[in-house]
């Protein structure tokens, strides 16, 4: 049944597509960047679309984000300050750090504690090879 | 009230001593008199004497009725002690009625807010499963926890990166002009015609086989439209405040 006109179901499902990827790309601080020059972000539609595209909060939707920074960004971008921020470049390159930086929190922690575990273990070891061999 | 008509024992008793004081006085005074003129006044004496022995026994009948009245103010008080005992009983059984009672709102209310909290809880349940799934995703695609072995120079990031932005739908649907963000160089893995393995994703972002029955809410594409909610402009200075024409400001979800 497929016509040259996409059904209503279909175009609904490419919508969500569509909205998928758009709301995860506003995780990239660059993307914002990018939107905030090109005067996105203080048009009256794209503000309201960014309220819209709130409800991948909710449980049904937010599975299937894989980069949930996204979130966190579609939160700030509701507050105009935030938005008005995004043209600068020193911003974009701040929020990068900073998202870097949360993102490799985990690894680094892990990474002491295996160096700790590992300082731990090396003092245990008691260092005595020639002792022994003289004792026998 | 009768009783003030009637005068009290006390001052009938004084009444009596003062009538006795006086006929003493006035027989004394007779006795002496008499020793002076020697004229007995005949009936005079024996009449003094008989009111004296007349007031004197009104002055005993006095003094029982009062040695009674005495004993029954005694059991008056003893009475009065009972009533104060018992009246205390009462108040302090009140007091302990109104503490239980106090206690026991306390704790009906604190029911009430457990019962309304769990409600809540059960309202926001996902199923630990699929709390399990979606954890093992985002992290097994380094999306939120960095690879072990990242050092400043790999193009991985926790957010889509240029290439993957231009793979997908939206990638497709328009042409995004390049930026040469992220240290990528968007025309490298143009021109070789694929993505690098390492960033092949495991999970695509996309997730087109994954929601395939998922539809986003309805909404009538109109975004030029006021929506029906407030703005949260709550950051704006006074005066884009007043010349905002939009709704009120603080959200209140």
């Amino acid at each position: 049944q497929s016509g040259i006109l996409p059904t209503f179901n279909e175009q609904a499902r490419h919508r969500f597509q569509a909205e998928l990827e758009f709301v995860q790309c506003l995780a990239n601080p660059y993307y914002l960047n990018f939107l905030a020059q090109r005067g996105f972000l203080k048009e009256r539609p794209f503000i309201n679309y960014l309220k819209y595209l709130l409800y991948w909060k909710e449980p049904e939707y937010s599975k299937f984000l894989k980069y949930p920074h996204c979130l966190h960004m579609l939160e700030l971008l509701q507050y105009e300050h935030f938005r008005k921020e995004q043209v600068n470049a020193q911003c974009a390159k701040f929020i990068d750090e900073q998202q870097l930086l949360h993102w490799q929190h985990y690894s680094r922690k892990r990474t002491r504690l295996q160096q700790a575990l590992a300082e731990q273990q090396q003092a245990q070891q008691p260092p005595q090879p020639h002792g022994n061999a003289a004792a026998k | 009230m009768a009783a003030a008509a009637e005068k009290s024992t006390k001052e009938r008793l004084l009444s009596v001593l003062d009538d006795l004081e006086v006929l003493s006085r006035e027989l004394i005074e007779m006795l002496a008199l008499a020793r002076n003129q020697k004229v007995p006044q005949p009936g005079e004496d024996t009449q003094i004497l008989e009111l004296l022995v007349q007031r004197d026994k009104e002055f005993q009948e006095l003094m029982e009725v009062a040695q009674q009245q005495g004993k029954i103010h005694q059991e008056m008080q003893l009475l009065e002690k009972e009533v104060e005992k018992r009246d205390s009983d009462i108040q302090q059984l009140q007091k302990q009625l109104k503490e239980a009672e106090h206690i026991l709102a306390t704790a009906v209310y604190q029911a009430k807010e457990k019962l309304a909290s769990i409600e809540k809880a059960k309202k926001g349940s996902v199923s630990s499963e699929e709390i399990i799934k979606y954890a093992h995703r985002i992290s097994a695609s380094n999306a939120v926890c960095a690879p072990l072995n990242w050092v400043p120079g790999d193009p991985r990031r926790p957010y889509p990166t240029d290439l993957e932005m231009r793979s997908g739908i939206l990638g497709h649907m328009a042409n995004l002009p390049s930026n040469g963000v992220n240290g990528h160089l968007p025309g490298d893995a143009l021109a070789a015609g694929r993505l690098p393995d390492i960033l092949t994703p495991h999970y695509p972002w996309q997730s087109s086989d994954v929601s395939a029955g998922m539809l986003p809410p309805h909404h009538g594409n109109d975004f030029s439209l006021e929506p029906p909610g407030h703005n949260k402009e709550n950051e704006d200075d006074v005066e884009a405040m007043s010349t905002d024409s939009s709704s009120s400001s603080s959200d209140s979800d």
